[in-house]
């Protein structure tokens, strides 16, 4: 019997690059986004490789569209997520958007993504920037669908259903539901692949379409404007001081300096 | 925004400590903004533990054992923590920084038309205003937020990074009733317990992690466990470790995994990437075995011991099994 088609969206986020210093700007207070280069937030690409599999198991009619809140500037980064294999890409992108808190981004993604249509939308379950991991649960309220969080695996999906793993604190929990939903996955679903040759050179002939805040049809009031709060303050850490080094000739020697230094602390 | 609504979290008939911490930080709010301090408690069990609630210093505790909250994935929690945060109005609502946690807070965020504080390690209120500290990106900066007034807000609070300070305040006991017309759809049919007894990783006081350096599952077991039993604490991972599949996810610390805050953090055969660091650079005492003296632990660290972690770690073991022994 032939799986039935899907409609997959990957929401992503791009962040500057892990590997660049970031800094947030004192005028401002928001994040320093120009100037850096800008990746997919890493948690997301185990969403795109979770919604690929997918694809692979359901066939070539699933569809998997790649779905993110930003700059139009930042459009090139999202080549790679294409490059992996999705078909095509939508951004919404709109400058009035710039400043939108959690509530607002997703209440404003949430309209988008009704535009785009979906059977199930997949995100990564925490983001590498703001770390706030509040988004997908706005979403599915946004969106009036299921969540469905922190999944590890998902064990049936079509005819409308739903059947998956996910992750709790001691274990896991097999849940079931109704399709359309939202899924956010860990990284138990597997690495990322990466871009074959092909699929770089096919991704440049892929479309991504931006839909402006009007286009996705937002009635808020948007960016900072809306945003339910504000940062009033910016600062650097406490420094820690370096730590005390001991070269341990010997287990017994060692474990005493550690022994000696959690007495001295109270902590033994 | 008067009041503060506290998240109860529990598991297997028993309160998160985390939910103590909420609860004393949610006395302090309240009486600053002049309001009162409510808790929510959903689930198997919840009429027993409302009770043991009254112990915290908190004015009301909402309270329903609706077996649908076990049966369907969050929808009915946020549903009765919405229904009593409609009841008080504008208001805070504190939901501790856990797995759980985060999936309430983004949805009730959405529900109140809240803003949504995350990861926070520090309240303050300034005329009026609930004001957030939370480090972000990475741990490298701090940043202090503040919620628009007359607004609802919302705060994943940091396990550990608050005191619990238990008293009596003789708090009503009130059952919530069931918010009419819903009819839940993610069904849970199944929960397997895998990792027992870690429930509490992010809140112990004492969490002992090892990374690449155990080469393999077996020291988590042979070594960690017995150091992490004698201390009174939590055996954690590394991201290395967990990809490995020497532990399960559940109990990876670092950016990845989850964000701990012991008065003691042991980094057993952790070099300790940024990655990592992100997890724990807040633990109160950081003391790191490796064999490498020159691991980027060090700059987390407090003390960096050098040696074989095969033979201090079972040394260090019986010290503190001995000092115990003596003490008892």
């Amino acid at each position: 019997m032939k799986a039935p088609a899907l409609k997959i969206v990957v929401t992503v986020k791009l962040v500057p690059d892990p590997n660049a210093v970031r800094r947030i700007d004192p005028a401002t207070k928001r994040l320093v986004r120009t100037g850096v280069d800008t990746a997919l937030n890493p948690f997301d690409e185990y969403a795109i490789e979770a919604a690929l599999q997918l694809k692979e198991r359901l066939g070539p009619e699933t569809t998997v569209t790649i779905f993110t809140m930003a700059r139009e500037s930042m459009k090139e980064s999202l080549r790679k997520a294409l490059a992996m294999g999705a078909d095509d890409a939508v951004m919404l992108s709109d400058p009035a958007l710039e400043g939108s808190d959690v509530s607002l981004t997703s209440y404003a993604m949430a309209q988008a993504l009704k535009k785009v249509g979906f059977d199930v939308i997949l995100s990564g379950a925490l983001s590498d920037d703001g770390n706030t991991g509040g988004v997908p649960g706005a979403l599915a309220e946004y969106l009036g669908v299921p969540g469905l969080t922190n999944v590890r695996k998902i064990e049936e999906i079509g005819d409308g259903r739903i059947k998956a793993q996910r992750e709790t604190d001691t274990g896991y929990q097999v849940v079931t539901g109704p399709l359309p939903a939202l899924v956010t996955v860990t990284m138990a679903v597997g690495e990322p692949r990466y871009a074959s040759l092909k699929g770089i050179m096919g991704a440049k002939k892929k479309t991504i379409e931006i839909l402006s805040a009007a286009d996705a049809g937002i009635d808020r009031p948007l960016g900072s404007d809306g945003a339910k709060m504000e940062v009033v303050a910016i600062a650097a850490p406490k420094s820690r001081e370096k730590a005390r080094v001991v070269e341990a000739a010997d287990g017994a020697s060692g474990a005493q300096a550690i022994f000696d230094f959690l007495r001295e602390r109270k902590l033994v | 925004m008067r009041d503060v609504i506290v998240f109860v979290e529990h598991s297997g008939g028993q309160t998160r400590k985390v939910t103590f911490e909420l609860a004393a930080e949610a006395r302090r709010l309240a009486d600053a903004l002049g309001g009162k301090a409510h808790a929510v408690v959903a689930g198997s069990g919840a009429a027993a533990l409302a009770q043991q609630l009254q112990n915290h210093p908190l004015d009301k505790i909402h309270y329903t054992d609706d077996p649908d909250v076990d049966k369907y994935l969050l929808d009915p929690f946020v549903d009765y923590l919405e229904a009593v945060a409609k009841m008080t109005g504008p208001s805070v609502v504190l939901v501790p920084n856990t797995m759980l946690g985060r999936d309430i807070a983004g949805r009730i965020a959405a529900r109140l038309n809240a803003g949504l504080a995350s990861d926070v390690t520090e309240l303050r209120v300034e005329n009026g205003r609930v004001q957030c500290v939370a480090p972000k990106l990475q741990g490298s900066t701090i940043t202090t937020c503040a919620f628009k007034a007359g607004d609802y807000g919302v705060i994943t609070v940091r396990p550990n990074a608050f005191s619990a300070a238990p008293k009596s305040m003789g708090a009503e006991v009130l059952s919530i009733e069931k918010p009419p017309g819903k009819s839940y759809k993610m069904a849970v049919e199944s929960d397997v317990e895998e990792a027992s007894g870690e429930l509490g990783l992010e809140e112990a006081p004492v969490v002992v992690s090892g990374g690449r350096g155990l080469g393999g599952p077996q020291p988590f077991e042979t070594l960690l466990k017995p150091l992490a039993d004698a201390l009174g604490g939590a055996v954690g991972a590394s991201r290395a470790a967990a990809d490995a599949g020497w532990v399960p996810y559940s109990l990876q610390i670092g950016q990845t995994g989850k964000i701990v805050s012991p008065q003691l953090y042991l980094a057993v055969g952790i070099s300790g990437a940024i990655q990592h660091k992100v997890g724990m650079q807040t633990a109160g005492t950081i003391v790191a075995i490796n064999r490498d003296g020159t691991v980027p632990i060090g700059e987390t660290a407090d003390l960096l011991v050098v040696g074989d972690l095969f033979q201090i770690v079972p040394a260090l073991t019986a010290l503190v099994q001995k000092a115990k022994a003596a003490h008892a």
